[in-house]
């Protein structure tokens, strides 16, 4: 209890310099974590073309370039569109029918019983297998790589959403209806909430999975997205190009985590709280 | 009774034993009455079915024969004119203290106004004003559990259950905890229903102390405790009569304890 009043009371100039010092050290280590991301790229740039053929590698003054190159032409932009269309409806399609289904499953222990095994086998087959088949149902358009993106998420998401409503404790749950809850509310004040990290996190690692089940459906067969160009720019010995498509893939991916960590922070404020509590005192 | 606010008649419990069709009988047979502004604390040994009793008055749990009635309605849904505090406190994580304590109110449709005054009136009769904004985690583990009794005095259920809710506690913080109690439920004229193993603790809070035997349980016995109040809980043995209290509720509980004699 003191503590805490002592916090609040803190004189207004110490709590500044620790402000301070607080930003200090965030630069700091921003810098640190840079560090190894610069040495990597400056090695590339000097061992290109020294010890590896820039045939093969590269080097990062010729992907900036041809970078610049696509922007500046428009030629990548039917492509990121393509792409980009393919990644949003996958992902949103996946994760929407992951809560639904994961929610569904976690609070009716009689569907849970009959679909679980189905869910749980399915689960275990690489859903990149899949994507001939899906080649073949859905065509060579946009619509093989959105199910094909979208079952990948969906498991995932499924899966972390019937384990997280399966965690609601029981005794909380019964308490919250005692004290005057309809099931609408104990969905809202006690399901959801508790469900939310779980939700969160299968969201987050989703992330990824809708990069991979976009690409490797474009791979497979298609007409127009970054998956087809990176492909024809490793067929025709384009390093270069490679490289270029796979950047602008982790810039995508860089801003899906940066929307999906703010969306966690301002969800999960009393479980950030928690975290960071102890280091402020 | 009459004037029994909720009464247990002849309660059966059997549970379904992991390994065997027959299953295990926990309650044999119990008959209980809570007189309406009574404290009553039920102790009994571990495993014995004192908080599948507390499950069966909140409705949560229907007894394999027998009823619980509650003012005269048999208890068959979940009971909402109950109130209950478990032995943790149970404080959503994701609610502050003060959405916490207003919760139920919430759930009630009490208005917005109204609402905030019973908040803080109920934080402020169990000493955590200030607090309305902590999340549970920043609270210590009596602060928790004084948000939970908060949380159940805001509603004004008819009765109280309370499931061991001071077990987890440090002596002190238990000692204050339970004198808070007394003056809290003695002010409120709260009937509550009190499981502890905990006889002192029982005796110097309760109106009667129920006790019971060991699985498949019975009622052994309800003893009225005649202290004058308030009682002095953190000197137990300064209550003129508590001694005796204390040794009419032992003698009946001894039996259900294996005491060894030690060999002198
Ligand atoms: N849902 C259940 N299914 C099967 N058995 C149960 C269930 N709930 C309780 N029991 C059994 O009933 C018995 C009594 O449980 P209960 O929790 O009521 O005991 P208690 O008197 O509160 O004990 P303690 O003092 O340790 O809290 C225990 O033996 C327990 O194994
Ligand atoms: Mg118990």
């Amino acid at each position: 209890m003191n503590d805490l009043a002592t916090t609040a009371d803190r004189p207004l100039a110490s709590r500044k310099s620790s402000a301070w010092r607080s930003l200090a050290s965030k630069a700091a280590s921003g810098l640190l974590t840079l560090l190894p991301g610069v040495a990597l790229l400056a090695f590339w740039q000097w061992a290109s073309g020294r010890w590896i053929k820039e045939i093969y590698v590269s080097k990062p003054t010729a992907v900036a370039a041809r970078l610049y190159e696509l922007f500046a032409s428009g030629e990548i932009f039917p492509h990121l569109w393509t792409t980009g269309q393919e990644l949003v409806l996958g992902y949103v399609i996946g994760v929407a029918g992951g809560i639904i289904g994961g929610y569904a499953l976690g609070r009716s222990p009689r569907l849970a019983k009959i679909f679980e095994p189905y869910v749980m086998a399915f689960y275990g087959i690489p859903k990149i297998a899949l994507a001939p088949l899906f080649i073949i149902w859905f065509g060579i358009g946009i619509g093989s790589k959105i199910a094909l993106a979208a079952i990948m998420v969906f498991f995932l998401v499924f899966y972390n959403v019937y384990t997280g409503v399966r965690s609601v404790d029981r005794e909380l749950a019964n308490l919250t209806l005692v004290m005057g809850a309809n099931q609408r509310q104990l969905t809202y004040h006690v399901y959801f909430p508790a469900a939310a990290p779980y939700v969160l996190l299968g969201m987050r690692m989703a992330v990824p999975y809708s990069v991979i089940g976009v690409i490797v459906g474009e791979f497979t067969s298609s007409i127009q997205g970054l998956g087809l160009f990176i492909h024809e720019a490793s067929s025709t010995y384009d390093p270069a190009g490679v490289f270029a498509g796979i950047v602008i893939l982790l810039a995508f991916v860089a801003v899906a985590n940066f929307l999906a960590g703010r969306l966690e922070r301002r969800l999960l404020r009393w479980k950030t709280l928690t975290a960071t509590a102890p280091n402020d005192i | 009774m009459n004037d029994a606010v909720l009464s247990f008649s002849d309660i059966r419990q059997d549970f379904p034993a992991p390994g065997s069709d027959a299953g295990i009988r926990v309650i044999d047979g119990i008959n209980l009455d809570v007189g309406i502004g009574r404290f009553v604390a039920v102790i009994g040994p571990s495993g014995c079915g004192k908080s599948t009793l507390l499950q069966m008055a909140a409705g949560l749990l229907m007894p394999t024969r027998g009823t619980v009635h509650h003012r005269g309605r048999a208890v068959n849904a979940v009971n909402r004119e109950v109130g209950f505090v478990p032995q943790q406190a149970q404080l959503f994580p994701w609610k502050t203290l003060a959405q916490n304590v207003e919760l139920p109110l919430l759930l009630r449709g009490v208005a917005t106004a109204e609402r905030r005054e019973r908040v803080a009136a109920a934080l402020d009769a169990v000493g955590l004003s200030g607090f309305e904004r902590y999340f549970p985690s920043q609270l210590s583990g009596g602060m928790q559990k004084r948000g939970s009794i908060a949380r159940t005095l805001v509603y004004r259920p008819d009765v109280i259950l309370m499931d061991e809710p001071f077990g987890a506690l440090d002596a002190q913080t238990r000692m204050v905890m339970q004198n808070d109690l007394q003056m809290l439920s003695h002010n409120a004229g709260a009937t509550v229903l009190f499981v502890t193993h905990d006889i002192t603790e029982a005796v110097l809070l309760a109106d009667n102390v129920a006790i019971m035997s060991q699985r498949p349980s019975k009622l052994l016995a309800n003893i009225e405790i005649d202290l004058p109040r308030p009682r002095n809980v953190f000197e137990p043995f300064k209550n003129p009569g508590f001694e005796d209290a204390y040794d009419a509720v032992w003698t009946v509980f001894r039996s259900q304890i294996g005491i060894r004699n030690q060999p002198h």
